[in-house]
């Protein structure tokens, strides 16, 4: 009688106890006098148990204070928030309020220990929207001449509709970062997502140094977004947000 | 039926609250990716940010674990494609942080232990994973497959390469007596 073959999954999936009961046993009555099918089996638990002798431990390890800590009182923020959106009626709210935002320039988004999970923090933005972070070497292609000349003159808090049908760019607000060149933060929107922009003035130019796409659907991705945004404002010591006078007096075109 | 809404308030399953609770668990499961204490923290530190940003989106009355360990994943894929494209891989060589239970005594067990470990983190990220959440985290062919978001024919035949190669490279796995009648497999 002709030995039936069995593949490495099958033999796997019976060792893991994930093979339907028929196969289940077919193998059984095979193991009986099949010491090589026997083998490849054991291969397969002994595996198993190998990896999980070697890692199951590490649960036993007590999670870093700083990090619990941190978690916890996210949690515990999240609580809060939840019972007061909900309170308010708004349970969805999606939007994050950038324009009556203050920025924080002096207040730091995280402890100094998070600060390496800045970088992780960015990831979690680019995995959902697209993201962008240059130091003025890329041009953004969206960065159009359009673009430029509204930033060149018109006020913060401002809708400037722009040429191609659904775009609106809304500037947000004016500052000065720690070396006092004049910087804009501005969204361009669109149907399907929003492309938040910190831009500053470099000689004759704008140059975008901080671009996050996010889509407008998603209920999560403002709020971290705005988390990069902090961060970002803060690295570079942006200062509060500029007066309509002082923003006057300091956009190179006035507009009158 | 809605379960989460109305007065139904569910003291202890609410996401942030089971995250807390959750913590030993998704550290363990970022070392096991990253292989670094340091990376696997700021890894659960930002799962955990994007999970309570997210917690809408959780359905209530699946596997909380699998969800959590799904956005832990992504953003543990996101980072490898960053490092990938950043040129200097700083990264790399600080992951070398290796992924010991801590507070045992040298003996032969641990070091046979230690081997699988480091066995583990030569393989493919793809293997490792696999291999993780079904070995370790012991979740069904199933689970892994929506934690991954690949097909559950991809998940069986990655875990049982993983498997393999990680029996070659440990020599510890493959049954305690030999046969002679094998077609002279490599050592």
């Amino acid at each position: 009688m002709s030995r039936e073959y069995f593949d490495d999954e099958t033999l796997m999936a019976f060792a893991d106890g994930e093979l339907d009961a028929a196969t289940s046993s077919r193998i059984e009555k095979a193991l009986e006098e099949d010491e090589t099918l026997a083998e490849r089996v054991a291969g397969f638990s002994n595996s198993r148990m190998a990896v999980a002798s070697a890692m199951k431990p590490l649960i036993g390890e007590p999670v870093p204070a700083a990090l619990m800590a941190s978690v916890r009182r996210m949690a515990e923020e999240a609580e809060r928030g939840a019972k007061v959106t909900h309170k308010s009626g708004h349970p969805h709210d999606n939007v994050v309020p950038l324009r009556s935002r203050q920025l924080r320039p002096t207040r730091a988004p995280h402890p100094p220990w998070l600060m390496p999970a800045a970088a992780s923090i960015l990831a979690a933005v680019a995995g959902i929207g697209g993201f962008l972070l240059g130091r003025g070497l890329t041009p953004d292609p969206a960065f159009d001449a359009t673009i430029a000349a509204a930033l060149d003159r018109q006020p913060s808090g401002r809708d400037v509709p722009l040429g191609s049908s659904a775009e609106t760019l809304h500037i947000v607000s004016s500052f000065q970062d720690g070396k006092g060149g004049l910087c804009r933060e501005y969204e361009l929107r669109r149907r399907q997502e929003n492309t938040v922009t910190v831009a500053c003035r470099q000689g004759e130019t704008w140059v975008p140094r901080l671009a996050l796409t996010v889509p407008r659907t998603e209920d999560y991705v403002p709020a971290s977004a705005q988390e990069t945004i902090d961060a970002y404002l803060a690295s570079i010591q942006a200062g509060a947000p500029l007066s309509a006078e002082q923003e006057q007096r300091l956009l190179p075109k006035r507009d009158d | 039926m809605s379960w989460q809404t109305g007065g139904m308030t569910n003291e202890a399953s609410t996401v942030p609250q089971r995250l807390v609770a959750f913590l030993p668990n998704l550290r363990r499961f970022a070392i096991s990716l990253c292989h670094s204490r340091e990376l696997a923290d700021d890894l659960v530190q930002a799962a955990c940010e994007r999970a309570i940003l997210a917690a809408d989106s959780f359905v209530p009355d699946t596997r909380f674990d699998a969800w959590m360990f799904r956005i832990l994943r992504n953003l543990w894929i996101d980072h490898l494609r960053r490092v990938r494209t950043a040129g200097p891989q700083e990264d790399l060589d600080a992951a070398r942080d290796v992924a010991i239970p801590s507070g045992e005594t040298a003996s032969h067990a641990r070091m046979e232990l230690l081997e699988v470990s480091v066995a583990l983190q030569s393989l493919p990220h793809e293997q490792r994973e696999v291999l993780v959440l079904v070995c370790v985290e012991e979740l069904s062919y199933r689970d892994t497959a929506e934690v991954l978001s690949i097909p559950i024919g991809t998940v069986m035949s990655r875990l049982a390469r993983a498997r393999k190669n990680l029996s070659e490279l440990t020599g510890i796995s493959m049954g305690q007596k030999r046969s002679s009648d094998t077609k002279g497999g490599v050592a």
